[in-house]
């Protein structure tokens, strides 16, 4: 049956439902591509020959421009659908993403969300005429000032709100204002210790 | 403080003047209305940017005030803390409409668009610049990656019809403010005469959003 | 929520279909069982039994239901779609009878999403099957409710094998809200966490290197 390779593609994502993103499939992308332009092609030939008196060549007609919508249903929604994840992905990582991420992404996509991100930044920016607020910070309502983290991996050299610097040390403790420390947390770097 | 929380319009005689004027208490709890509302409604509402505004001054303001108190006065501690609670309320506020406007954002601009002259507009001029700036790209990449190798009749998609319209009919918590009479909840049908009824003030209810919507922008219910 | 930052498109409500809604567009990858009431010439080989050019009126196959909907008209029939077995008056009795001993799993796994779509079909039927959905439904959501409740740190793969694909993301998002209630409760809500969709990535990239 035609239209096999599409759904595969949305297979793909559909298996992955908490979001990550797989490697962009160019090759079966490709081949649904293929199938259109086959679809398309013998439609052509056979409008032809229908307009020349061949009527009951209709029904197929139908039928394979039933498959080009599919197919141009299960492309649109994959592409929507990897927006989607990557679009989340901003706001768990911050602006900078991981490598291995970035790696499965098309040129297309990576464009995108350079955009998005311009787009959110320049929204964020302009906010409270131009004094400008980070949205993508305070994810959860705060309960305190301060919190205790522990550090899950090295990262270096941090800086808090008033100059101080600290080493960031795989299994130091430390004890931090908790706006400086969201990301971190988000990005698997800090653990939020609860007392 | 009082004259940083003020609505703009200096030169209003001295009676609307007064009238405009909103304690700090005021504005926060104008903006824990909103963002309820915003985060329990199906659909985007009218923006309240002027709100926005106010609790950013605001923020900066008691920021400011913050400087100039004593490191390691226990007060400041306080007051820091406070501005974080309004901080969170104000970005969680924002994060839901910007959430919106992507989700329905070829709708969002549609009634942007349609707006008659005079109308409250739904978007801030900022979630606009926004919403049509992800419009562009989210079209810019389908046509670049798919559409524009496709067959030429198939080379476009319409967004308002791809991308699903927000579900007025979901069903959400509400508190009422202000009494009201006569809300038709289900319209008549062949099997039943049409359901129609009060909401007391003070009393909460689990209701479509549908019937409900016009109350939540009058502001006689709030979403909770 | 805002702390999950993935949001699919949503299925469609009811007989609706969203367009870029993953779930839908494998929903109508279900296969239907169709009789063709015309010759569609040149398609012969989408029907594997027969070897010749076309495919003949008149011929029993299966199709997805994307196709058998962009092809039914009520006007000019170019094919007539057969009740799956599940919704007809047989299987109705039992669902009626009793709805909660049914796999919906089984049966389905989109039992009231193809169900709700057999409604584009013009068919004498179509009351009753739309009856027998809403009744099914009804029956199984008391005790599909109650568990997503009440089945805290438990194992629920049992509970969860014999639902609809609707069901089992009703019991999930009933299961999220028990959870985080809970976490609540003991004072967890306030703890910032690491980003799932950051530690799934992570475990991606450790069973990647196992051989």
């Amino acid at each position: 049956m035609f239209c096999e390779k599409a759904i595969e593609l949305i297979r793909e994502l559909h298996r992955m439902s908490d979001g990550q993103l797989p490697a962009f499939n160019e090759d079966v992308l490709r081949q649904v591509l293929q199938e259109m332009e086959a679809l398309y092609e013998q439609n052509q030939t056979d409008v032809n020959e229908a307009k020349a008196g061949r009527a009951e060549l209709i029904p197929s007609i139908k039928l394979r421009h039933c498959c080009l919508l599919r197919n141009q249903r299960c492309l649109t929604a994959y592409l929507y659908d990897r927006l989607l994840r990557i679009r989340a992905l901003r706001w768990e990582y911050g602006s900078v993403l991981p490598a291995n991420v970035r790696f499965h992404m098309c040129a297309e996509e990576v464009q995108w969300i350079s955009q998005y991100k311009k787009s959110l930044a320049s929204f964020m920016r302009s906010l409270g005429g131009g004094e400008g607020l980070d949205i993508t910070q305070d994810m959860k309502p705060p309960k305190s000032l301060y919190i205790e983290v522990r550090c899950l991996k090295d990262h270096g050299e941090f800086e808090i709100d008033d100059g101080t610097v600290i080493l960031l040390k795989k299994n130091s403790q430390h004890f931090l204002p908790r706006w400086k420390c969201e990301q971190l947390i988000r990005q698997g770097v800090l653990e939020h210790v609860m007392s | 403080m009082s004259d940083a929380l003020s609505d703009a319009g200096s030169d209003v005689n001295q009676d609307d003047a007064q009238e405009d004027v909103m304690t700090p208490a005021e504005l926060i709890a104008k903006l824990e209305e909103a963002w309820l509302n915003e985060k329990f409604s199906p659909e985007l509402l009218e923006n309240k940017s002027e709100v926005v505004e106010c609790v950013m001054e605001q923020l900066s303001h008691m920021d400011a005030n913050l400087q100039r108190v004593k490191k390691g006065d226990a007060k400041a501690s306080i007051h820091r803390m406070e501005i974080d609670r309004i901080r969170f309320v104000l970005s969680s506020y924002l994060r839901s409409r910007l959430r919106k406007i992507e989700k329905f954002f070829p709708h969002v601009l549609e009634r942007e668009k349609s707006r008659g002259e005079g109308d409250p507009s739904l978007l801030s001029p900022e979630e606009f610049a926004f919403a049509k700036e992800y419009y562009a790209n989210t079209e810019t990449y389908l046509k670049a990656v798919a559409l524009k190798r496709m067959p030429p009749n198939l080379q476009t998609v319409d967004m308002l019809k791809a991308v699903p319209e927000p579900c007025l009919d979901s069903f959400v918590f509400l508190r009422v403010k202000d009494r009201q009479e006569n809300i038709l909840v289900e319209p008549e049908t062949d099997d039943q005469r049409e359901y129609v009824v009060d909401l007391e003030e003070g009393s909460q209810h689990l209701m479509r959003y549908r019937t409900i919507a016009p109350l939540v922008s009058s502001g006689a219910v709030q979403l909770i | 929520m805002d702390t999950q930052s993935y949001l699919p498109v949503q299925p469609g409500v009811g007989m609706g279909e969203n367009f870029l809604s993953l779930d839908d567009i494998v929903l109508s990858h279900e296969r239907l069982p169709i009789r063709t009431e015309c010759r569609f010439p040149r398609l012969g080989f989408l029907e594997k039994s027969s070897d010749s050019q076309d495919i003949p009126e008149g011929t029993k196959m299966e199709l997805p239901l994307w196709l058998s909907k962009g092809l039914y008209e009520k006007k000019r029939r170019v094919l007539s779609v057969e009740l799956p077995k599940v919704y007809r008056e047989g299987w109705r009795t039992v669902f009626n009878a009793d709805p909660n001993v049914v796999d919906l799993h089984k049966m389905g796994p989109y039992y009231y999403g193809l169900g709700s779509q057999m409604l584009h079909f013009d068919s004498p039927e179509n009351p009753e099957i739309a009856q027998t959905l809403l009744q099914t439904f009804i029956g199984r959501f008391r005790r599909n409710m109650d568990s997503s409740q009440n089945a805290y740190n438990e194992d629920t793969s049992a509970l969860v094998e014999r639902l609809d694909c609707l069901e089992k993301a009703l019991f999930t998002s009933g299961q999220s809200g028990l959870n985080s209630f809970q976490s609540w409760e003991k004072g967890q809500a306030s703890q910032l966490t690491a980003s799932s969709l950051v530690l799934n990535y992570r475990k991606r990239k450790i069973t990647d290197l196992q051989p």
